[in-house]
């Protein structure tokens, strides 16, 4: 007869569930809404540091998205996460010159709200 | 791994709006190194641990703290007080934003995306390493990135001094008022 199971089979069942890997489609909805956010705060806010601030969001969403393709699908090879280091390093030098842009512009004009730095409107 | 993906899911976005919405900017700052250390979270669970530690010592070190001397520099104590932060395009934008993150879930939901299995991430480090350096099969193309990317990084480097730097002669343009 086999042997008597541990737990129950309802909390086995449970316990089942929750140590599931939850499927690809979780991982890339959180990074598209992630970068719906991102996209929101940057289009809404008038504080350019913000606006930063959630580019880089938008930037965390699309880098989710590339290292759950890179897991999931079998042909990525993992490669993903290569290009998902490349983005961050570029992003980080994007974060350096932005804001080297944002102070030099706050010397100059006295505000980092974007609404007011418009001497390239045509 | 439903327990660990629904909290950093929820850590993630809340700290989202949390950036969006919070009237301090410094709250905003901290508001995006809790979304950034949820996506480290991810990381993990992806089986891509040497990014997640990339995504700390970068995102949640380096880029938190160069925002905050951002904002150090930038925020006058009598721009300090409550003002509109959201310019007049907030419930366009809003609209806008969510149409589009819609949009995305939707499609992305909904396309086919063949067999897909957990687990093929480099999670060994060294594998990792290789596929960086361009070593391992498919992914020759990466050695040139690297080095591009190297080379990004020193010109971006000079550039944030030569356009942050104060020209020599210009003398002290912010008046104190301490």
């Amino acid at each position: 007869m086999p042997p008597m199971p541990l737990v129950p089979p309802l909390v086995q069942q449970l316990i089942d569930l929750l140590v599931a890997a939850p499927p690809l489609e979780g991982y890339l909805v959180v990074g598209a809404i992630l970068f719906a956010i991102g996209a929101w705060g940057a289009l809404v806010r008038r504080n350019a540091v913000v606006v930063f601030m959630c580019v880089e969001l938008m930037i965390n969403g699309v880098n989710l998205t590339l290292v759950a393709f890179a897991d999931y699908l079998p042909n990525a090879g993992g490669l993903g996460a290569s290009y998902a280091v490349l983005v961050i390093a570029i992003a980080a030098a994007e974060i350096a010159v932005g804001l080297a842009i944002v102070l030099a512009v706050f010397r100059t004009r006295r505000t980092v709200n974007v609404d007011e730095v418009t001497s390239m409107r045509g | 791994m439903t327990v660990a993906f629904a909290f950093l899911a929820g850590m993630t976005l809340v700290s989202a709006f949390g950036v969006v919405l919070s009237r301090n900017v410094v709250h905003s700052a901290l508001f995006m190194s809790g979304s950034f250390l949820a996506v480290a979270g991810f990381f993990v669970m992806l089986n891509a641990p040497a990014l997640a530690a990339f995504q700390v010592l970068i995102y949640v070190g380096a880029v938190t703290v160069v925002i905050l001397f951002g904002i150090m520099f930038t925020q006058r104590p009598q721009a300090r007080r409550y003002r509109t932060i959201v310019n007049r395009q907030g419930w366009w934008g809003f609209f806008v934003a969510a149409g589009v993150g819609t949009f995305l879930a939707y499609v992305l939901a909904n396309e086919d995306w063949g067999s897909t299995a957990a687990g093929n991430g480099p999670r060994d480090v060294g594998a990792f390493g290789h596929d960086l350096l361009g070593v391992s099969a498919g992914s020759e193309i990466f050695v040139l990135l690297f080095e591009v990317a190297s080379v990004l990084l020193l010109v971006a480097i000079v550039a944030a001094i030569v356009v942050s730097r104060r020209k020599t002669g210009e003398g002290i343009d912010r008046e104190v008022r301490e």
